[in-house]
């Protein structure tokens, strides 16, 4: 892996991890592309029980869902991944909502299935070993943490100036893509743990195929093989 | 008043045998715009659905209905949508799964895009488009004997980046019946260095060695025949090697299962109480032929079958790394031994992807997807 190489030549400093972005019912809140999509434009009827959830659907789940736990959110130690519809078929004809919570500290994933008609948690699931996907935070904060690496963090940044004629100001440039990695054994048999794919100005990617972030030890790991 | 799609097909049809009963009114409304297709065929084939975003599996459909020209609704698919895209490197490592969350990845559609079609919040275009011809035959000197028509087909899909990959997710749904799910990979090879015993030399001469990858791709497919019940899956072999007889075998599955492509194997979906005017129940044909079949590790079982049906469970949603709690992590793990009530099929489509020179950026599309076709739905060709 050549670049990897490159990106582990110079350890550096350590910058400050921003404070991890805590999304409630909000603007940017965790809506899934539904939401968005939804656009609240003339929308005069309420939604039809097949219909996605609308924006405002996802805002009332993801307080009702989150409301008793927003200390942990805060301290940045769980997140709301996003709200999906609830699709499963003995709740037909009801709105229902999904919010996944990712407890870091726990390595624990729950879900609360919120009814929105009765505007109450009906149903709490926890595991632990489930990964989701990661979500647009998740990938965002994955970043910040590579920036931070003393292995790779320099490397990241004199990529992006090669490629963008400027200093990289923050995660928030890159362009990202992160899936789950799970391992057997090791730190990813339990921690979430994500591969990041990192698009440059240029339109080139960083290799980060051997490159994976912790997001439960606020690690970066290397994949040998 | 928006159009809304009627849930009728799917109420009514479970309550009555025959499709020539008239579907009552439209009842419970299921979707309105702009998450309804509606589209009404030139030869007359309606198909009528309702499309999702999800953030996890992406493009969705929902309550697929067909009417068949001068029939009557029936019900096809409860849901359909993509459940993996498994990406092995031929080195061995990585080992994708591609499904982040695919309705973050989706990306704003151009009307360049989505050609003569309509764009639905942004990132989901529905079109139609000519499929070659519908049927041809020579009237032997007889003008009104001859027959051709050219058909037509509606597509819906959705693009999403991820990586270095552009995956385009068509839905393509004929004027005769037929359904097409199908996955297209364009945007930009990995870069991915190996040896020449894993990759092939792209670029000038023979120092860069792309390398050669599996793209194995699921879709979970929720059938609904005629009605919400009684959908039971059969497999059909015809016997005979190196022989001249051939003859047809029919095991129907009672139990979930976990089935392998061979050489003229399909599959079906029958409500053996919902009888077409022949009296012949109606099905959907399942063909998967077109799969490089890649079987991976003892850790990757998900890999070693082609189709698995097993029974609906709610937190089953994709084929590997399920992001349910409290719920089994691949589909090789729900195919037990549980009796089959109420079926759902996952299909695997391997696509072995070995770089050459023209994949150079921008990757023109490949392809990779299966068929399911109407089998006994309409006494007749609907549309001579
Ligand atoms: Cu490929």
């Amino acid at each position: 892996m050549r670049r990897v190489v490159v990106l582990a030549a110079s350890a550096v400093a350590v910058t400050g991890l921003a404070a991890c972005v805590l999304l409630l019912p909000g603007d940017g809140a965790p809506g899934g592309a539904g939401a968005a999509q939804a656009g609240g434009a003339a929308r005069a009827a309420a939604p039809g029980p097949a219909d996605p959830l609308t924006t405002e659907e996802i805002r009332r789940a993801a307080a009702l869902a989150t409301a008793g736990m927003r200390s942990h959110l805060a301290a940045g130690r769980a997140q709301l991944l996003y709200v999906e519809r609830d699709d499963a078929k003995d709740g037909e004809g009801a709105r229902r909502a999904e919010a996944y919570v990712y407890d870091y500290a726990r390595d624990e994933l729950t879900v609360r299935t919120v009814d929105l008609g009765q505007g109450r948690v009906v149903r709490e699931v926890t595991d632990r070993g489930v990964q989701p996907p990661p979500s647009r935070q998740e990938e965002a904060h994955a970043a910040e943490l590579l920036l931070r690496d003393p292995r790779f963090g320099d490397g990241v940044r004199s990529a992006y100036r090669r490629a963008a004629g400027r200093e990289l100001g923050s995660a928030a440039d890159l362009a990202l893509r992160g899936l789950i990695h799970s391992a057997p054994r090791g730190a990813c048999a339990r921690h979430r743990c994500l591969r990041l794919f990192v698009r440059l100005p240029d339109g080139t990617f960083l290799d980060t195929s051997r490159i994976v972030v912790d997001l439960s030890a606020k690690k970066v790991h290397t994949l040998e093989w | 008043m928006f159009l809304r799609l009627a849930l009728a097909a799917f109420v009514a049809a479970a309550s009555h045998a025959s499709p020539a009963v008239t579907i009552a009114a439209p009842a419970a409304a299921a979707c309105a715009a702009p998450y309804l297709i509606d589209k009404t065929l030139p030869n007359g084939a309606r198909w009528q659905m309702c499309w999702e975003m999800r953030t996890i599996e992406g493009l969705t459909l929902r309550k697929v209905v067909y009417t068949p020209r001068g029939g009557s609704p029936t019900s096809v698919l409860r849901s359909a949508a993509l459940a993996q895209i498994h990406v092995p490197y031929d080195s061995g490592e990585p080992r994708y799964h591609d499904i982040g969350s695919l309705g973050e990845a989706a990306f704003a559609l151009t009307s360049g895009d989505c050609p003569g079609g309509e764009r639905r919040a942004e990132k989901v275009c529905v079109l139609d488009r000519a499929r070659g011809h519908a049927h041809l035959k020579d009237g032997y000197g007889d003008p009104a004997e001859r027959r051709s028509r050219q058909g037509r087909e509606l597509v819906v899909l959705a693009a999403y980046q991820v990586g270095w990959y552009t995956y385009v997710s068509e839905f393509v749904f004929g004027d005769d019946g037929s359904i097409t799910p199908r996955l297209g990979a364009t945007g930009s090879l990995a870069g991915t260095v190996t040896t020449p015993r894993h990759g092939w030399p792209i670029g000038v001469g023979h120092r860069h060695f792309e390398e050669s990858h599996s793209h194995n791709v699921f879709w979970r497919m929720d059938f609904d025949v005629h009605g919400d019940a009684r959908d039971v899956v059969e497999q059909y072999d015809f016997s005979g090697d190196r022989t001249k007889k051939r003859t047809m075998r029919r095991t129907p599955f009672t139990r979930e299962t976990r089935a392998v492509n061979q050489r003229m194997r399909w599959w079906r979906v029958v409500d053996p109480r919902a009888l077409n005017a022949d009296r012949h129940p109606m099905s959907w044909e399942i063909n998967n032929s077109d799969s490089a079949e890649y079987r991976g590790p003892a850790d990757e079982a998900f890999t070693r079958a082609d189709l698995y049906v097993t029974q609906y469970r709610a937190c089953e949603r994709l084929a590997t790394q399920n992001p349910s709690p409290r719920c089994r992590r691949s589909v090789d793990k729900y195919a037990g031994r549980e009796r089959l009530t109420d079926p759902v099929l996952w299909v695997n489509v391997g696509f072995h992807h070995v770089a050459r020179d023209e994949d150079a950026d921008p990757m023109p599309i490949h392809w990779q997807g299966f068929r399911i076709t109407p089998r006994d739905v309409t006494a007749k060709n609907p549309t001579p």
